[in-house]
């Protein structure tokens, strides 16, 4: 099925390569749910407890502007802190806002790690943005948000 | 537990006590969401996910995980662990089908 | 008649190329990223198994030196010169059919070549060479300055019902344009030199995959009829692009989208 879209493509006359949501987990993205198909708005409240997480400089959430594929899109997040036994990050939490669910993983750290940073690969159905919510020792929250151009090829 | 292959890397590969360190851990997995068909016989592929992830260093639990379908294939996770002595750092992952997994390696502080 | 259906179909692909600056640029910190992601590599593991599919069936490093009639010291260097012509084989191998030998020789069933435990095991094979410089010699001997004509006619030959060849697609006036959203790569070591990052994870795969795989890959897209592994044409494209890609630093596993 793929062949056949990249070969529509080639003898297309218009010379636009258009950005193709044809690829099967982008259907299989939408169609997800069961038990843990959390909207972003209630995935949040769930980790916070309805508090709500402030935007804040100290996270930093690198993921890439533009993702070369959909399928393993590189997502980093730092977060300043000392990480001693009374200040330090318990966890850190990723959610793909557009995916049916929105939660990818929470991360629980302890003043072990001596640094707050995760790093993994997400798949993502489609463009959207990607967030991160940060749980401090002291009870409060952080957040940042960040959006993915999703373009997917058809070639190979 | 099964045979499936994993890897633990830390860096550097040389370090000191009390350094802090960078440690992935790889593993072959699918990551099945349970809603893909198999191209050929139409069947959907039933979910098979990594739901929980621990690291243990020394009998100490220093990270654990819950983790969700979207994780990409061969997932990898990738954090910081501040070395305290010779020892063994394990990983341990539990799927959605209860298949669990355990991988260590040694923890060999440098002077 | 055929002729000129061939030529509109050249046309009709360049007409659907457009330039990567104007369909989207990837910003710098975004190709930082990606780099990064070589770090933790899905294929380490991968080649981890290779390395011990290797020490299990072939003798480890010290076996594969000593079949191949070199030192251990010796065999990094000796393993970027590849593919070699070889006596014994009568032909010029790539190194998973030296590996297919080795294990013959040591009584075990070889893998096929199109297995992943081969796959494995030959990013494992060509790993040991990591940090060395392509330095295949083409004008080494006759047979594989053949096995080099060969690659390079098969390599430019238009064939199958589109009427194209590698070239259609990876000739220098097309690099860097972008078909269906996929920049079309450079294959040269001034650009990207597949032949020192191939085996390579395959993001789109999920797997490791060789350098004939992928070519294989690319024949399947432009239907050009599928050549087997390890054929003289298909080890002919390996020495073409491997000459392409000489004096390039080998870092194995690559990772590809
Ligand atoms: C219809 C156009 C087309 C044809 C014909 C074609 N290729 Fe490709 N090739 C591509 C595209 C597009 C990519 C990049 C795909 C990607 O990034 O996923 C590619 C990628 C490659 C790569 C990997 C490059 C890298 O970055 O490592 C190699 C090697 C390659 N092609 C070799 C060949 C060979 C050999 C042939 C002839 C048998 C061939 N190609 C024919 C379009 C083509």
């Amino acid at each position: 099925m793929q062949r056949r879209d990249f070969f529509k493509q080639l003898g297309a006359v218009a010379a636009v390569a258009a950005i193709s949501p044809a690829i099967s987990f982008a259907d299989e993205a939408k169609k997800l749910s069961g038990p843990n198909d959390l909207s972003y708005k209630a995935a949040v409240d769930a980790i916070t407890g309805g508090k709500g997480a402030e935007e804040s400089s100290k996270v930093n959430l690198k993921v890439p502007e533009i993702a070369e594929n959909g399928a393993v899109v590189p997502v980093t997040v730092e977060v300043e802190s000392p990480m001693t036994d009374s200040d330090y990050v318990k966890s850190i939490h990723i959610l793909a806002t557009k995916n049916a669910n929105t939660r990818c993983i929470d991360v629980h750290l302890t003043p072990s790690n001596g640094k707050a940073m995760f790093a993994t690969r997400i798949k993502l159905g489609g463009t959207q943005d990607v967030a991160t919510v940060v749980a401090l020792s002291d009870g409060t929250f952080l957040t940042a948000t960040q959006n993915v151009k999703v373009t997917i090829g058809g070639c190979g | 537990m099964s045979s499936r292959k994993s890897l633990i890397k830390i860096k550097p590969k040389s370090y000191k006590d009390g350094e802090i360190v960078k440690v992935s851990f790889m593993v072959m997995h699918p990551m099945e969401t349970g809603m893909r068909k198999d191209k050929k016989t139409k069947e959907v592929i039933p979910a098979k996910y990594i739901n929980s992830v621990k690291f243990d260093y020394n009998g100490k639990v220093i990270t654990t995980m819950n983790v969700w379908e979207s994780l990409s294939t061969n997932p990898v996770f990738t954090t910081y662990m501040k070395v305290n002595g010779e020892g063994k750092l394990s990983v341990t992952f539990s799927d959605s089908t209860g298949e669990v997994h355990e991988k260590s390696i040694k923890i060999k502080p440098k002077g | 008649m055929k002729g000129t259906i061939k030529i509109v179909l050249s046309l009709t692909l360049l007409w659907s190329l457009s330039f990567a600056s104007e369909q989207f640029s990837m910003s710098d910190a975004d190709r930082e990223m990606y780099a990064e992601m070589l770090e933790d590599n899905p294929a380490d593991i991968m080649v981890g198994n290779g390395s011990e599919l290797l020490e299990e069936y072939c003798g480890g490093d010290a076996g594969l030196a000593e079949f191949l009639n070199v030192s251990e010291d010796e065999l990094p260097a000796y393993i970027a010169g590849f593919p070699r012509y070889l006596k014994d084989f009568k032909q010029v191998v790539a190194l998973d059919q030296v590996l297919q030998a080795l294990m013959s020789k040591n009584g075990h069933k070889p893998f096929a070549l199109k297995s992943s435990d081969m796959f494995d095991m030959g990013a494992y094979a060509k790993s040991i060479a990591n940090g060395e410089k392509i330095q295949i010699d083409v004008d080494a001997n006759k047979h594989i300055k053949e096995s080099y004509e060969l690659g390079k006619l098969t390599f430019e030959q238009k064939r199958g019902s589109r009427g194209l060849s590698c070239l259609s697609c990876h000739s220098s006036q097309v690099i860097g344009s972008v078909l269906r959203t996929q920049p079309l790569p450079d294959l040269s070591a001034k650009g990207n030199a597949p032949a020192a990052t191939w085996p390579a994870y395959r993001m789109t795969k999920s797997s490791l995959r060789t350098l004939q795989r992928r070519f294989q890959g690319c024949m399947n897209n432009a239907l050009l009829a599928v050549i087997p592994l390890g054929s003289p044409e298909m080890v002919g494209l390996e020495v073409y692009l491997t000459q392409e890609a000489k004096g390039f630093e080998i870092a194995i596993p690559g990772l590809k989208r």
